[in-house]
């Protein structure tokens, strides 16, 4: 936020001036443009595909945004968020499913909504409950008490317990319309892509604000010296477990979100491929940056359909490639990531930084 | 008791091979602080190059020598393309990087090998139990317990007395007193990662004889956390501790707590003994406490 380019001789003069969201007329049209082509542009002109994308974009930052607040702010390494995705999920699924509901709220179609608030908040606590070792620990063993997170939630209570409810055996699926905010029901790309651009913008806009005010600060440099940070008297254990619960509590939202655009539910959705997929993203968008965890789930999700997209038409000469389109996937998620962290530590919100300074300054660079 | 005594030496057996991959896995880290995520892929290559040696027909201890030869040269490959650049790159870096790597090679070995399940044919080890009085140990267990043996003692002795295992412990202590000793701190880590993919291979390739070879030989190789985590991350007596720890964990658990917690409690509860232990002993049970200043 405080990169933003100013003319010569032009100062911010106190905090709230350097942290402001419209500092210009220039940044308010951009942004009211941005939201312009999000809402309107590509489900006017990028039809059902288009909109199929951008919601599995939508998703992808909406997990990639927690992760990004845990590892890119907080310095929280987590390999787990695939499984407070899955809780969320769980959670607002089983609370559809089970919950008696009184008839008024059924009529009103709040059990959506209701549902994916309670999603936010277990996944929240659970991702606390999992957050707790990071009081002692940090760095590649916080990775491992995450990585436990993940096989236990994901690979043993939801697999062997959870998914048995009801004696569905693996999936569950939702009977369609059950879906619906108000008298507005979630059933179609359209909505579905709405719903992921109101959540995603709703996020955005609170994660912005809550690292612009004192938790913000306060993560930042729990990340940059946890101990110095104690020092100044800073509570790192509340700050850390907020970390967690904000990003579980993102992930939570997230998931509940997914169950609408599949109608199914199965634990396969949320394996530690997903985990894994979450920090990859990050580190290719750029870690330390909302715009980041964006770039990072445009780009990862384009190139992953580029990739479809052209396997079809190779397939003529190479049969095997369709069959192993998925091992093809791997082998490019991981060189990509390899070849970013490699080469372009910085990400694609760098890039972006640079384009930007560039043009700011065009034509004379001095 | 009997049961409790199957179990026993079923979990020291396993523990053995885990152990083995352990092994390899605190070397990385010894030598070049890289902490390795890919150590699963690492095992799944193992044994599915000892299986196509075999496959064509190569006995099985000249299929094992060639995966080892196969092994070193990957794992040259693999630290000149990916990790030499990384030195002195932030943690999450060097992470991410062995992460992605383990995306690569699950797919290159997805795609050469596919997802079925493949067997050694002809069995290599014989499937008829060996009785010890009552006890009943599968040939398997039994050989790659004695294997991993062998093998600690030569990795040892490797680190004692050898001018390689020397120069790679002064690596490890201080990178910067090592190079300026005439220590070649590029080559200790190639050599690093050379014998990192050696131990995987080996204990891939008995893994494999154990319950055949697709990916989930992979998840195993994933164990090797909890057990280095229980050891101490540079440790390598408690590499081998942290193994057979966690493998009589898992057959307990499987024996005595399946009946509470149906379902696949075994291969969970290594983790859930990982994330516990580690609010009380986060630097495991030999491993180096580093005091943290501002």
């Amino acid at each position: 936020m405080s990169s933003v380019w100013l003319p010569c001789g032009d100062y911010h003069q106190n905090y709230a001036e350097d942290q402001g969201w419209w500092q210009s007329r220039f940044i308010k049209g951009k942004m009211l443009l941005l939201l312009l082509v999000v809402f309107v542009g590509i489900p006017v002109f990028g039809g059902e595909y288009g909109m199929s994308v951008g919601t599995m974009i939508g998703y992808t930052a909406m997990g990639a945004l927690g992760v990004q607040l845990l590892i890119g702010y907080s310095g929280l390494l987590t390999l787990g968020h695939a499984a407070f995705i899955a809780v969320g999920a769980y959670t607002s699924t089983m609370l559809i499913l089970q919950f008696p509901w009184p008839q008024f709220l059924l009529d009103l179609g709040l059990a959506y909504p209701v549902s994916l608030i309670v999603a936010g908040i277990v996944a929240g606590l659970w991702s606390v409950l999992f957050g707790l070792p990071s009081v002692k620990v940090k760095g590649f063993y916080l990775i491992l008490t995450t990585m436990a997170a993940q096989f236990i939630t994901v690979d043993f209570i939801l697999t062997q317990y959870i998914s048995q409810i009801g004696g569905r055996g693996q999936a569950f699926s939702l009977p369609p319309g059950t879906i619906k905010i108000g008298p507005w029901v979630v059933d179609d790309e359209l909505s579905v892509y709405i719903l992921m651009a109101v959540l995603l913008t709703l996020m955005v806009i609170v994660l912005a604000n809550l690292l612009r005010s004192k938790p913000g600060r306060a993560w930042v440099a729990i990340r940059d010296n946890d101990i110095a940070a104690e020092a100044l008297g800073i509570n790192i254990v509340w700050y850390k477990l907020l970390s967690f619960f904000v990003a579980g509590f993102m992930a939570g939202i997230a998931g509940a979100f997914w169950v609408c655009n599949t109608a199914a539910l199965s634990p396969e959705h949320f394996q530690w491929f997903l985990s894994l997929w979450l920090v990859g993203v990050i580190l290719i968008g750029g870690v330390g940056s909302i715009q980041g965890a964006i770039f990072g789930s445009i780009f990862m999700v384009l190139v992953m359909e580029l990739l479809q997209m052209a396997a079809i038409p190779l397939a003529a000469y190479f049969p095997k490639i369709l069959v192993d389109f998925a091992y093809i996937k791997d082998m490019a998620f991981g060189l990509a990531i390899c070849a970013f962290l490699i080469y372009e530590p910085n990400g694609l919100a760098y890039r972006w930084w640079q384009a930007k300074n560039y043009f700011n300054l065009w034509p004379f660079s001095y | 008791m009997e049961l409790f005594l199957m179990s026993l030496t079923t979990g020291i057996m396993v523990g053995g091979i885990y152990a083995l991959v352990a092994l390899g896995w605190v070397l990385i880290y010894k030598c070049s602080g890289v902490l390795n995520l890919a150590m699963g892929e690492l095992t799944i290559i193992g044994a599915y190059v000892s299986y196509t040696f075999h496959s064509i027909g190569v006995p099985f201890v000249p299929a094992v020598l060639l995966t080892l030869m196969v092994g070193i040269v990957l794992g040259i490959l693999t630290e000149r393309i990916f990790l030499d650049k990384l030195i002195g790159e932030p943690i999450l870096a060097v992470i991410m990087v062995t992460v992605g790597l383990s995306f690569f090679l699950k797919g290159l070995v997805g795609y050469l090998w596919g997802s079925d399940t493949r067997v050694f044919d002809p069995p290599v080890f014989d499937i008829k139990p060996i009785s010890v009085g009552f006890l009943q140990i599968s040939p398997v267990y039994l050989w790659s317990f004695i294997l991993s043996i062998v093998l600690l003692i030569v990795f040892v002795c490797f680190f004692k007395y050898t001018r390689w295992g020397l120069s790679m412990q002064a690596t490890a202590d201080d990178e910067t007193a090592a190079l300026s000793l005439g220590v070649s701190a590029r080559f200790v880590y190639a050599a690093a990662w050379a014998i990192a993919f050696m131990s995987a291979g080996v204990g891939g390739a008995l893994l494999g004889n154990i319950n055949g070879i697709n990916v989930s030989v992979g998840y195993l190789g994933l164990l090797v956390l909890p057990a280095v985590v229980l050891g101490g991350l540079n440790s390598v007596p408690g590499a081998i501790v942290g193994g057979i720890l966690i493998g009589l964990l898992q057959n307990f658990s499987g024996t005595y707590l399946d009946q509470y917690f149906p379902g696949g409690v075994k291969e969970i509860v290594p983790f859930a003994f990982m994330a516990v232990f580690l609010l009380f002993k986060p630097y495991g049970l030999w491993g180096w406490e580093r005091i943290e200043r501002v």
